[in-house]
């Protein structure tokens, strides 16, 4: 079996691949653990502040608790704390990689960071091409189970959002997520088509809380557009010549400019009626808010997450109220 | 179009009656005597629209606090922190504002951006930063409501959370002589005490005020230190109602109806 590498979020996974890893997204295995408040407390008790991101506590108790040895830490472009964090766990005897995506996205600075990266993994650009090549197959199902979301109305907005989420680390194992998202996709093309009454998009990073895609769906809204869980499966990878394109085309953890160039093509593409930016408590992606609402047209709504896996009763009314009135502008105005 | 807006709130029931966008007709009722009078009770509440005076509407929507109180027959009925949305926007023609609330027993901050509303705060468990708590403390002084409402200058510190702990810390203060617009006053910065905790979430440039509270020129007057403008809507009590109304005007032309028939 292959050595776990912890990934902190999305990095090139294809050199660590290569390199024969197999990586494992420390977000994932925290959201999804039956005891992610145990990973929150595991990390409390260790010190971190009461005033600290969930998320950044979830990924040093994934860590702790699955005995993870090595990571990658993104400590630029994604989350300034994430920095401290990889400190933190090589304090605790873990060995860290750090990665990142430039602040300024020049192909140079990209391919720059790219080539020290596959230098620290031994890898040459040759055997990362190629399984750059072999992942193709599966990111195009990605796009496909999208495309089943947006264009006819067949999958769940939570469908779309898990196994996208799922692509920054292809839950370990590329062969077998493959397998598992071709069954997937064969249960929901025989589906038929459900037209939501509301489509919505959800931007910001994946939630704490997963209950707000059947929320939304009892509201009858459904997310046709999960923004980052997207870009986790890079849909654009195949117009990219080669790696270096690829990781400068990937928006979340560059300008704010950029990244919203894409979300108002979807917009568009989509036909979106709302927004639901997410922002996690303690994060300073809550700034991003004001941007986004100042630049794009259609209505938002933004909401918070903090330590919770559920969505509080506060938060389902204004979502509810919110939803309430779009349905009115969407169907009267 | 003629509609017919009912906003049944825990103190008075409000009635605005509306045709081609103009108001014709506001009236309000103690909420006992509207149910006495005027409803009776056959599969949900029903009402007497005759008894009232009140007839040939194309549309009539409802609204309140507690779904059993709204549930009249014939009626659209309509969320009311939606219903007083809507009556804000038509009455400001503005799309991005915090609207403050405050009725007889309960308060409502929310925030609408775009013309959307995006949060909400509601109080909970007490009703101590409401209408009732200016009224009994009024009765208190032995003064009319609109009275107490213009002191703002030099206001005495009444600091229980308690509305009738309030009322015996008022009651002290009488006693040691402090003059009337002094108390009046404190008592008016009270409850701007009590809506800020409420309100912290809800910074911006525009604070609508609605409900009857609005009327209260000194808790205005503090409000205004908070915002960059403060707008009291003309009738603010029937914000609701007239919510109601236009939003019967908008079911009856386009085909939301749809969806409250389905």
């Amino acid at each position: 079996m292959k050595e776990k590498i912890g990934i902190t979020t999305t990095v090139p996974v294809e050199a660590i691949i290569a390199a024969g890893f197999a990586p494992v997204d420390l977000n994932n295995i925290f959201v999804t653990s039956n005891d992610c408040q145990g990973y929150i407390e595991a990390a409390e008790r260790d010190g971190f502040p009461k005033s600290m991101c969930a998320w950044i506590k979830g990924l040093y108790g994934a860590c702790m608790i699955n005995g993870i040895k090595k990571i990658v830490g993104v400590v630029q472009g994604d989350c300034s704390n994430t920095a401290s964090l990889t400190e933190v766990l090589r304090l605790r005897g873990i060995d860290v990689i750090p990665f990142s995506y430039p602040h300024e996205r020049s192909a140079e600075n990209v391919k720059n960071e790219l080539d020290r990266f596959m230098k620290l993994w031994g890898v040459d650009l040759k055997s990362v091409e190629a399984v750059r090549a072999s992942l193709q197959g599966i990111r195009g199902k990605a796009i496909l189970l999208d495309e089943l979301t947006w264009r006819e109305s067949k999958a769940s907005g939570f469908e779309n959002h898990l196994y996208q989420v799922s692509m920054s680390d292809f839950n370990s194992d590329p062969e077998v997520f493959e397998g598992e998202l071709d069954s997937k996709l064969c249960e929901i093309e025989d589906r038929e088509a459900d037209e939501p009454r509301l489509r919505l998009g959800y931007i910001g990073v994946p939630p704490m809380m997963a209950d707000l895609y059947e929320f939304a769906e009892q509201q009858g809204a459904r997310m046709v557009y999960n923004e980052v869980q997207r870009e986790f499966a890079f849909p654009r990878a195949g117009y990219a010549k080669n790696i270096y394109e690829q990781y400068a085309d990937y928006t979340y953890p560059y300008d704010i400019d950029f990244r919203l160039k894409e979300i108002k093509k979807q917009i568009e593409e989509r036909k979106l009626d709302g927004l639901v930016h997410y922002t996690q408590a303690f994060c300073h992606r809550a700034l991003d808010d004001i941007i986004i609402k100042s630049r794009i047209d259609i209505p938002i709504i933004n909401i918070e997450g903090d330590k919770s896996d559920r969505l509080d009763a506060r938060t389902r009314l204004r979502l509810e109220a919110f939803l309430d009135m779009l349905c009115d502008r969407k169907e009267a105005l | 179009m003629r509609a017919l807006g009912i906003d049944l709130g825990s103190r008075q029931v409000k009635l605005a009656v509306m045709k081609d966008g103009k108001l014709e007709d506001m009236r309000s009722y103690s909420t006992m005597s509207f149910y006495r009078n005027y409803c009776s009770y056959r599969e949900g509440i029903r009402l007497d629209t005759k008894a009232l005076g009140l007839s040939d509407f194309d549309m009539a929507v409802s609204t309140g606090y507690g779904k059993n109180n709204t549930n009249m027959a014939d009626f659209v009925q309509i969320n009311e922190i939606k219903a007083h949305v809507y009556g804000a926007l038509a009455q400001t023609g503005l799309e991005d504002f915090m609207l403050l609330d405050v009725g007889g027993q309960d308060v409502k901050v929310t925030r609408v951006e775009k013309g959307m509303i995006t949060d909400i705060e509601l109080n909970e468990k007490c009703a101590a930063s409401c209408g009732r708590y200016l009224e009994n403390m009024a009765n208190v002084l032995e003064i009319s409501l609109d009275e107490m409402a213009n002191c703002s200058s030099n206001p005495i510190e009444l600091s229980s959370t308690c509305a009738v702990f309030a009322e015996s810390e008022l009651i002290g203060k009488i006693a040691e002589g402090i003059e009337l617009e002094r108390l009046c006053a404190g008592v008016n910065h009270s409850m701007y005490k009590r809506l800020q905790p409420m309100l912290a979430n809800f910074k911006g440039r525009v604070l609508v005020v609605s409900g009857g509270v609005a009327n209260n020129a000194a808790l205005t007057g503090y409000l205004a230190n908070d915002y960059d403008t403060v707008i009291k809507l003309d009738n603010p009590q029937f914000n609701g109602a007239i919510g109601c109304c236009h939003y019967a005007a908008r079911l009856a032309s386009k085909k939301v109806l749809e969806r409250h028939v389905e």
